[in-house]
């Protein structure tokens, strides 16, 4: 009898090793990168320092500036210490299931479409106090741009700080222009004298086109510049079949596909999107401010504002924030290193969301390699604005995609009929 | 990237380390239990080393396996803990859901296209290396090489084949312009997105099927073949009366295999990208519903579909090869 008790203690202090050994790993994820010099000095402090854990979706380049900013930012602190936990592939799948299971890391990166997603779901910490209080300039909520700022709340409430606002600017390449006699855009130029710029450019034999659209520029930013919205203000409806609505998805589908002006889906599929712009087959190219279209080795690369719609000139800018899980430990602390991460990285990604910063010096500064394009950058970010986005944001863009663009695109049916099909569908959705 | 990072390094080694012995004082443990409670020894230690396989597939297949059947009746997003809903998942996706039929009949029209195409390929393949060449170990190692090739990687290699201006198109040109046609777009055009998948399924002929099938033929009896050789036959009846008949439990398993291969196909169309979704395989719409669309709860409820599909065909296949396989023990106790 007292051999089998002994017995059943080894197994059951076997087994709670195994249980220990394969649970420990998730919380002692402090060694990943490798606290740096300086930090293992301070242990010696009276009071340690609290890890912060920070999931993004940095590739090993950005990671690694990342980590030279998260390092300064380690070196003033003394009470927190931010551990960088990048995450290149599968982001959302990874941070959703750490959520799922009890692991969140305490900060992490959302793009814009999430933000009211998560929030509604409370995976996020309600911060809109804390920055009241705050008066550091990266917690100053009138500095950011409004319309940059309304994509990190939900119902009202701040649930992050957006790190960046991405506004799309047009690229062109100059030499193609030349060769076409075709004189250069001007910030002044209109959908109209974009798209005969485009045909005019474009040379099928050649290989070479005008532009190239395969639902990027995304579709909203046109049905904005006609004066239309995806998604009203007071997201009750989706007005998508307005007449102003109708008249963007028709202009964009006279564009995309078309080889009067830009390559067939095939010729994208196969040699690439951005691509086509850098092997110096496109004239002219929507891309992102901070995108290297503009230091392409060969290419002489100028650049312009998106062409005005009927209505205004609004550009999309491609945002994102950092925010805070709703499961951390320690709330306090993880708000601190969050504004502290934000002012650093407000200092390090161009362009910093906010209206003071929205200079051409800051922008150089922080990106040397734009100073070429920081002109027409710094005019964009006057116009530009982020998605207005829903708790489902996920399934409104399948059907938006799956209902109206792609069979559109496809000539599958008519803009009016696509739009007024989908619309209720959409509207459903809605909160 | 070759940080040397001590605390990290030391700390993950002993974890592993932590976990190896842990496992072996669980499976002495157990060992001790079980012979405490009269188990034979050689029972005792069989348990005993199994132990880590029990465990993983406890821990890693079993429950999964039950937990997503659970999930199928519920509505779960990741970010919240599941809610039961029942069997509406089942509701939308029979009767609602504009996307699931159409990949239902994608999916089970490549089954039923690919897998007897595949099948005579592979059984053709395997006949050639069954005979006396030389170098025969050369030209079997040689079509084998296909199946050692990672899927992502060939599934790469057939957009580019496929591509407008590929491969494929190229060695048709001729062609086109003798019926003055335009190129066809394969993967670029949506009527021709499942003749393409299925061309491209060709590739799974060489490979294991072939060396199943070239086992089973030189498992054929050389008697049977000399006998019927000495009575007349020709080389076709030898083949479809003998050669067939007896590789018929082969063929079964290869088609078997090949139906429940083909129904879960993944690889390929995940990378290869068709105008509106017209490669969307069942499989692929699950993986989207899931980790895309972060809809967990139906994403299990199709593809505890699919299970029920695979199972309900293999069943049928299996009714139905009664008519067409041949067992030599079977036929001797009829005959008894």
């Amino acid at each position: 009898m007292k051999r089998a008790k002994v017995i059943l203690t080894v197994w059951l202090t076997a087994l709670a090793l195994v249980l220990t050994a394969c649970g420990g790993k998730s919380g002692d994820t402090g060694g990943q990168t490798g606290t740096s010099g300086q930090q293992s000095g301070d242990t010696q402090q009276t009071q340690e320092k609290v890890k912060i854990r920070l999931a993004t979706w940095a590739g090993a380049e950005e990671a690694k500036e990342l980590q030279a900013v998260i390092d300064e930012i380690n070196a003033k602190s003394t009470t927190f210490e931010i551990v960088s936990e990048p995450i290149p592939a599968d982001y959302y799948t990874k941070l959703q299931t750490m959520i799922a299971g009890n692991t969140a890391p305490d900060l992490f990166w959302l793009s814009q479409e999430y933000i009211a997603s998560y929030a509604a779901r409370g995976a996020l910490l309600d911060i809109t106090d804390r920055l009241a209080q705050d008066t550091r300039p990266a917690a100053n909520l009138d500095d950011y741009f409004p319309e940059i700022l309304e994509s990190a709340k939900y119902q009202g409430r701040v649930y992050g700080l957006p790190w960046i606002a991405q506004p799309v600017i047009v690229y062109y390449n100059k030499a193609l222009f030349k060769e076409a006699g075709v004189p250069e855009p001007t910030d002044d130029w209109d959908w109209q004298t974009f798209r005969e710029t485009a045909k005019k450019l474009t040379n099928k034999e050649k290989g070479i086109y005008g532009v190239a659209f395969n639902g990027w520029p995304p579709v909203q930013m046109f049905i904005w510049q006609a004066g239309g919205e995806v998604i009203s203000p007071d997201l009750k409806s989706s007005p998508i079949d307005s007449p102003e609505a109708i008249q963007a998805l028709e202009f964009y589908n006279s564009i995309i596909y078309n080889e009067e002006v830009a390559p067939p889906l095939a010729v994208i599929n196969e040699e690439g999107f951005a691509e086509l712009f850098k092997k110096g087959k496109l004239a002219m190219f929507f891309g992102g401010a901070a995108d290297d279209l503009d230091r392409v080795e060969g290419l002489d690369v100028g650049t312009v504002l998106v062409p005005k719609g009927p209505k205004n000139r609004t550009t999309f800018a491609w945002t994102a924030s950092t925010v805070i899980s709703s499961q951390t430990k320690h709330p306090d602390i993880a708000y601190e290193a969050l504004v502290e991460l934000t002012e650093g990285i407000h200092n390090w990604k161009i362009v910093a969301p906010r209206k003071s910063l929205a200079t051409k010096e800051h922008l150089v500064k922080s990106e040397p390699r734009k100073e070429k394009s920081a002109d027409t950058i710094i005019k964009a970010t006057q116009e530009m604005r982020a998605f207005r986005v829903i708790p489902r944001q996920p399934e409104w863009d399948t059907i938006f995609w799956e209902q109206v663009q792609d069979p559109l695109f496809s000539k599958k049916g008519s803009a009016a009929e696509l739009a007024r099909a989908a619309r209720p569908k959409l509207e459903e959705l809605l909160p | 990237m070759a940080e040397w990072h001590a605390e990290w390094y030391l700390s993950t080694l002993s974890h592993w380390l932590l976990v190896g012995a842990a496992m072996i004082g669980l499976m002495l443990a157990t060992y001790a239990v079980l012979r405490r409670l009269k188990v034979r020894r050689e029972a005792a230690a069989g348990y005993a080393l199994i132990l880590p396989w029990l465990l993983g597939f406890l821990i890693w297949n079993a429950y999964p396996f039950a937990y997503s059947l659970y999930l199928a009746f519920t509505e779960y997003d990741v970010l919240q803990p599941p809610k039961w809903v029942g069997l509406e998942n089942f509701k939308y996706m029979f009767f609602e859901d504009p996307r699931f039929w159409p990949s239902v009949k994608l999916t089970v029209l490549y089954a039923f296209i690919s897998v007897p195409l595949g099948m005579a390929g592979a059984l053709a393949t395997a006949v050639l290396l069954a005979q006396d060449v030389k170098a025969v170990g050369f030209w079997r190692t040689l079509y084998y090489l296909p199946s050692v090739l990672p899927a992502a990687a060939t599934a790469l290699l057939w957009r580019w084949m496929f591509a407008s201006k590929g491969l494929i198109n190229t060695l048709l040109s001729p062609i086109y312009r003798l019926l003055d046609m335009e190129p066809l777009m394969w993967f670029a055009d949506e009527r021709l997105v499942l003749p393409s998948f299925v061309i491209m399924s060709f590739w799974g002929i060489f490979g294991a099927n072939t060396v199943i099938l070239l086992a089973a033929l030189k498992n054929v009896p050389k008697e049977l073949l000399e006998a019927a050789t000495v009575d007349g036959a020709g080389p076709w009846t030898r083949f479809f009366k003998i050669t067939l008949p007896m590789i018929s439990p082969s063929l079964l398993y290869v088609m078997i295999m090949g139906i429940i291969g083909a129904l879960q196909n993944f690889t390929a169309p995940l990378f290869i990208t068709t105008p509106s979704g017209a490669g969307t395989f069942l499989n692929v719409y699950i993986y989207q519903q899931g980790f895309t669309q972060y809809k967990m709860g139906y994403a299990s409820a199709i593809a505890w579909f699919l299970m029920v599909l695979i199972l309900i065909l293999t069943l049928l296949v299996m009714r139905w090869s009664e008519a067409w396989v041949y067992y030599e023990v079977e036929v001797r106790k009829k005959g008894r």
